[in-house]
């Protein structure tokens, strides 16, 4: 009896210490890491899309003030506005779909006034180098730059619009469908967005 | 139809030990003869389909429900040895033949970074409960297969000649190198299959 | 025998040299040595976790009944890989990227759980140290040797360094998993050339 009270009470001294760690070490690390994530992986695509000319490190702060998180269909979304006269003219969003190799997540940009699609940008992906890595690319991108929201985005093959990239069918379909995802959630956004501001 | 498309990715296409670099110590300690290589595959399987299963409910009702993602890691390594073990006690009891077969395998395989790794993959790539549990069971299947063709081949080598230097593990993992390279070539199976599915 | 600290401090680097002399830990090896860069990374990760872990776990083996070792230090490690992925992600955050779905594997490397069973476990905390220490260091430099290897001949640059003649077509089978393995065994052949004690 005496040695399981000890291998009881040692495990969890040692699970009671490692969790106290545990915790600080997260508390300490994660506004820092949210930080990177915008930086590194969102920062760059709004920028692009938002057509800001700045440097990533000085338009970053203007980015993150502008970001604005939004309830639609019970999910909470990250939307980047981009104001203009302190009115929203622009706002890009999150939308993802499985890829060749793994999701790919592609940030699709909106134009308030004009219900137009903005263009997209690829935030991350684990597609093919030299095929679905092309997707990345702005003879890929440019399919989708400034069309109406009623276009099919589907690829050739599947009587769409786009162009798909050659022996990358797969990768240029999902990107497809992340942006026919966003096209989706758009009007509600819209709403929620005019509604705050 | 999405199930083959699965089961044949995962087996053949993305290989978990092949192709995505899971499982290797077992792999290559294990694959000298038949049958350690049949009973470690299906060890396993049968591991690796359970611990994505509870894992991935661990994950979903738990982990997110409590906001502590961050410690997935540690407590996806103990859900999986705690299970290691009660199957090991389970299967003592209840199926002592499969036990016996099994052998040291079974504990060996709380360490195998193919059962954390697929854990994680699902999480990772949000698939729902059954997909997951499917995405593992062929994934092992996939491993099992790759130990058993393996062991097939290194039984013959046995009776071959290999320079001292590259005996044991070191012609193996260029042999395993070899096989890999082989099941690269149904990464095109997997394109044609998606498009044929995909509508 | 009485081993000094050196001994136990160096012959990570050759005599129990992973993964090569010591035949542990190949599922890293294989997967994050694409890029030199990666491989220090990843080598540097494991080395941290192996020294924190072998120091914990040799401090504390006197109060830590046999029945629960294992799962003892799995805790132990697995907080420290935990640890590392938090720090990664917040100040490498595009290595953390790279590494990926590995840092967390790292708490099953079976160097790390080898060692704390066969080493830290017995001996005293400054050699539990130095073994901790020289191993991971070793470990790190085969992995900066494969992925050396593997990102000359795959990428042509070193660190992002291009380090071939501008005509040289990459050898991309080199930067896929069956280069990985080839590659692994064929260094792993070139050392076992050698003999143990040099």
């Amino acid at each position: 009896m005496k040695e399981y009270i000890k291998m009881i009470l040692v495990l969890t001294a040692i699970a009671a210490v490692c969790g106290l760690l545990l915790s600080a070490v997260k508390k300490g690390t994660e506004k820092r890491i949210e930080e990177q994530i915008l930086y590194n992986v969102q920062g760059p695509a709004v920028k692009d899309l938002f057509g800001y000319t700045e440097k990533i490190d000085e338009i970053m702060p203007k980015i993150i003030g502008n970001r604005q998180e939004i309830t639609v269909n019970e999910q909470k979304q990250s939307v980047f506005v981009d104001k203009k006269d302190d009115k929203p003219k622009a706002i890009a969003f999150e939308s993802n779909a499985m890829g060749f190799g793994d999701k790919i997540e592609v940030l699709v940009g909106f134009d308030l006034e004009k219900d137009l699609l903005t263009g997209i940008g690829i935030i991350t992906h684990k597609e093919t180098p030299g095929l679905g890595a092309r997707v990345t690319e702005s003879v890929f991108r440019d399919n989708f730059k400034g069309k109406t929201l009623t276009e099919k985005f589907k690829v050739k093959q599947d009587n769409g619009i786009v162009d798909a990239i050659s022996g990358a069918t797969i990768s240029s379909r999902a990107v497809c469908a992340a942006v026919e995802k966003s096209i989706a959630l758009y009007p509600a956004i819209k709403e929620n967005i005019k509604k705050k501001n | 139809m999405e199930y083959i498309v699965l089961a044949i990715n995962a087996i053949l296409v993305k290989n978990i030990l092949l192709a995505e670099y899971l499982g290797n110590c077992p792999f290559l300690g294990v694959s000298k003869k038949m049958d350690t290589a049949t009973g470690m595959g299906m060890a396993v399987i049968f591991v690796m389909t359970f611990a994505t299963s509870i894992t991935w409910m661990v994950h979903h009702f738990v982990l997110v429900a409590l906001g502590i993602e961050y410690l997935q890691t540690i407590v996806f390594i103990l859900v999986i040895a705690a299970l290691v073990q009660l199957i090991e006690m389970f299967l003592k009891k209840a199926a002592p033949a499969l036990y016996k077969a099994l052998g040291i395998f079974l504990p060996l395989i709380t360490t195998n970074c193919a059962i954390l790794g697929v854990a994680v993959m699902c999480i990772k790539r949000d698939y729902g409960f059954i997909q997951s549990i499917f995405f593992a069971l062929f994934s092992a299947v996939g491993f099992a297969l790759a130990l058993v063709l393996f062991a097939g081949i290194r039984e013959r080598f046995q009776v071959s000649y290999i320079p001292k230097a590259l005996k044991d593990t070191a012609i193996a993992l260029v042999m395993a190198g070899l096989i890999a390279m082989a099941f690269f070539g149904f990464k095109g199976i997997d394109s044609t299959l998606k498009a044929l599915t995909l509508n | 025998m009485k081993k000094s600290i050196t001994h136990e401090f160096f012959k990570g680097f050759w005599e129990v040299l992973p993964p090569f002399r010591l035949v542990l830990g190949l599922c890293p090896t294989l997967a994050v040595t694409k890029t030199v860069e990666n491989g220090i990374g990843m080598g540097l990760a494991t080395t941290f976790v192996l020294l924190c872990s072998n120091i914990i776990i040799s401090s504390i083996k006197s109060i830590i009944p046999k029945k629960v070792r294992i799962a003892s230090y799995i805790v132990i490690i697995a907080t420290f890989v935990v640890i590392v992925e938090l720090v990664m992600k917040a100040y490498f955050f595009p290595l953390s990227q790279q590494l990926g779905l590995f840092i967390p594997l790292i708490v099953v490397n079976c160097i790390i759980l080898g060692r704390a069973e066969a080493f830290a476990s017995k001996k005293p905390v400054h050699h539990s140290a130095a073994d901790g220490l020289g191993i991971g260091l070793g470990f790190t430099l085969s992995l900066m040797l494969i992925s050396a290897i593997r990102e000359v001949l795959g990428y042509g640059t070193i660190l992002g360094m291009q380090v071939m003649w501008d005509k040289f077509e990459p050898f991309a089978f080199m930067v896929e998993a069956p280069g990985a393995f080839v590659c692994l065994g064929l260094v792993l052949g070139l050392i076992n050339l050698v003999p143990k004690k040099a």
